[in-house]
């Protein structure tokens, strides 16, 4: 199968970067980012918060600048030029929903983000905390976010390979999407992504389940991150429908 | 009226009825109940198994770590506090320092077992999940730095964490007894206002992947104080009291924990305690412990004091001995408990957390640790009955003086 056609001079690294967006249309991720897109055009700034476990941390790349916060921050500063970018990493590996609660407030809201992406629940399913504790503390979390005025987007949990070691795994799923949908949080299909990834043909067994098996490497760090920079990219230009045009041509 | 004198004397003086220091037998409680804590340890190292949704945790406030820490400071005390009588500070110093040592090599082994159980594991399955439930990821991606920082104990994977809360502790042993063979009201009273200043100031010892310690020795430095001075009233021949009202308050705790714990919301419907009943069901701020923790533990000790038999009542029966046995043995039971549960989370993963395989891991486990202790005690036996060299120094320690 070809990529598809693209407009204009391609690089390779773009090349690669096509692959990511596999299957986009079946897991398509097109957030309302009001705030952020207020805060963006009045100010020129957009600081964002990336709080979450092993995956937000980075875990199993070769350095912190190969983690999907970085990744970010480097495709918002290409595609927004003008506009001055912050991602601020707090990934702290193993974490439950319920420990990063108890941050929230020093590592989040004291930031003053415009947007935050809560990247949760894989400890917590590891653990099987319970599903009604589980709504509570995500419930908590959100409110605290969105109480301090600030954009949130949900991460889904990760594809796997084998899901059956955790019978609760699509119940949890449930929970964060059930959670996130109450509140209008938009939720990143990163799940839905990570199967469409696997089923693409475009990555190797490696590449999706990381080396050893022990996380989602740098490929899968870099695409999680083109796919949230497209997603969040187009929510805070809508304003502006050239750029908007002009990105859709790419596709 | 006359024991409640001889506790308040205590308390404030640190002397006991009689002159010098009362000889203790043995207290089969301290081993009874570390026993099952060790087990009960073991079980909830395996989160998500049948067997640990009925753990006491579930239903109050303190769980099997507090109870351990506590008998830490009591056997401490009735240890080294003993040694430390008899033979003087340097003397004592010199086997605490034995003993650090001995926990500081058990930790490191302990790492390095955790680290390739979950290595062959993860390699084997392909489950990158297995890296989340221990937070073992720092070690593999970068081996050199973990290296430097497991040996500087500033890295702690889950579940490895008890082990450096222990050495500083046992390291502050002999400050803390002395102070206490004093003053215990007052060792307790600055024990306590040192928690609440780091509570305030938000220090905890450093922990490079974490804000911090999993266990900050800041605040369970207060349970092993406690532990220090109830093994100082047992080595001074202090009798509980028998006041029946602190039965009642205990008991009243007890009951109010398990409606706390097992209720939904906030049943009271007093806005301000929300957010208190929320800590209490969705966490438990077991880092920096907490009122509510410290409560609950002390009136499971009052009971236990007051209700338990002493001596070596609970070991007239079956149950009592078998778990005596593991509680005599504890870091060896701790340390293999440590790595069968890592070793059990993802056999329970690998089985999809069939019924079965559950029960059976729980089992298996349980035995393997009951096994070791009655080995462990049987190998004792002959070493220590074996050789003419051998007993003047079994009758020295069962003895201490």
């Amino acid at each position: 199968m070809a990529l598809p056609a693209v407009a204009g001079p391609m690089t390779l690294a773009d090349a690669a970067d096509q692959r990511c967006r596999a299957g986009a249309s079946a897991s398509g991720f097109q957030p309302a980012l009001p705030i952020a897109t207020k805060t963006l055009r009045d100010t020129g700034k957009l600081t964002i918060v990336a709080i979450g476990s092993s995956t937000t941390a980075g875990a199993g790349a070769s350095g912190e600048d190969k983690s999907y916060p970085t990744v970010l921050q480097d495709e918002l500063r290409r595609r927004l030029p003008q506009a001055e970018i912050r991602v601020v990493n707090r990934g702290v590996g193993g974490q439950s929903a319920y420990e990063m609660l108890t941050r929230m407030n020093t590592d989040v809201i004291e930031q003053a983000p415009a947007l935050v992406i809560w990247q949760t629940v894989a400890a917590d399913v590891v653990n099987h905390v319970g599903e009604d504790k589980l709504a509570k503390i995500l419930k908590k979390g959100i409110r605290k976010i969105q109480g301090a005025g600030i954009d949130l987007v949900m991460m889904d949990l990760p594809w796997l390979q084998r899901a059956d070691r955790y019978p609760h795994y699509d119940d949890y799923r449930a929970v964060l999407k059930r959670a996130a949908d109450a509140s209008g949080v938009p939720v990143f299909p990163r799940y839905g992504m990570m199967k469409e990834w696997a089923h693409s043909q475009r990555f190797t067994p490696e590449e999706l389940i990381g080396m050893n098996g022990t996380e989602l490497v740098e490929a899968g760090y870099r695409c999680l991150a083109i796919r949230i920079a497209d997603g969040v990219a187009a929510a805070v230009t809508t304003a502006r429908p050239e750029r908007t045009e002009a990105r859709k041509v790419t596709y | 009226m006359t024991q409640v004198i001889t506790l308040l004397r205590f308390m404030l003086l640190g002397r006991g009825p009689g002159e010098g220091g009362v000889a203790v037998a043995r207290d089969a409680r301290i081993d009874v109940i570390r026993g099952l804590a060790l087990l009960m340890i073991f079980i909830n190292h395996m989160p998500g198994n049948i067997i640990a949704a009925y753990m006491p945790h579930n239903f109050g406030f303190s769980d099997g770590a507090d109870a351990f820490v506590l008998l830490a400071g009591v056997s401490a005390t009735l240890a080294y506090g003993s040694l430390i009588e008899r033979r003087g500070l340097v003397v004592s110093a010199l086997k605490i320092g034995a003993r650090l040592w001995t926990l500081y090599i058990a930790h490191l082994a302990m790492f390095i077992l955790v680290c390739g159980v979950v290595a062959a594991a993860v390699t084997r399955t392909q489950n990158p999940l297995y890296i989340e439930a221990i937070n073992i990821q720092p070690f593999f991606s970068d081996t050199l730095a973990a290296l430097v920082d497991v040996l500087l104990l500033r890295y702690q994977p889950s579940y490895l964490d008890i082990l450096p809360l222990y050495i500083v502790l046992l390291a502050l042993f002999p400050l803390v007894y002395l102070a206490a063979r004093r003053s215990p009201i007052a060792t307790v009273l600055v024990s306590l206002s040192i928690w609440q200043a780091a509570l305030w100031f938000g220090l905890n010892f450093p922990n490079v992947h974490a804000a911090g310690w999993f266990f900050n020795p800041f605040a369970w430095q207060v349970i092993f104080t406690l532990g220090i001075v109830i093994g100082l009233a047992m080595q001074r021949g202090i009798a509980t009291p028998q006041a029946r009202w602190l039965d009642a308050v205990a008991l009243a705790i007890l009951v109010g924990a398990y409606l706390a714990k097992t209720a939904s919301g906030n049943p009271t419907g007093i806005a301000l305690f929300n957010d208190w009943f929320d800590s209490v069901q969705l966490g438990s701020d077991k880092t920096n412990l907490a009122w509510s923790r410290l409560l609950h533990l002390l009136a499971l000790v009052w009971l236990a004091m007051r209700w338990l038999p002493a001596g070596a009542g609970l070991l007239r029966h079956a149950v009592g001995r078998m778990l005596a046995t593991v509680g005599k043995h504890s870091l060896d039971v701790f340390c293999a408990g440590t790595v069968l549960s890592i070793a059990g989370q993802i056999v329970m993963a690998e089985t999809g957390f069939a019924m079965g395989p559950q029960l059976l891991v729980c089992l298996v486990g349980v035995s393997i640790l009951v096994g070791l202790g009655i080995f462990l005690t049987w190998y004792q036996s002959l070493t220590l009955s074996g050789g003419p060299s051998a007993k003047p120094s079994q009758q020295a320690s069962s003895q201490p003086r």
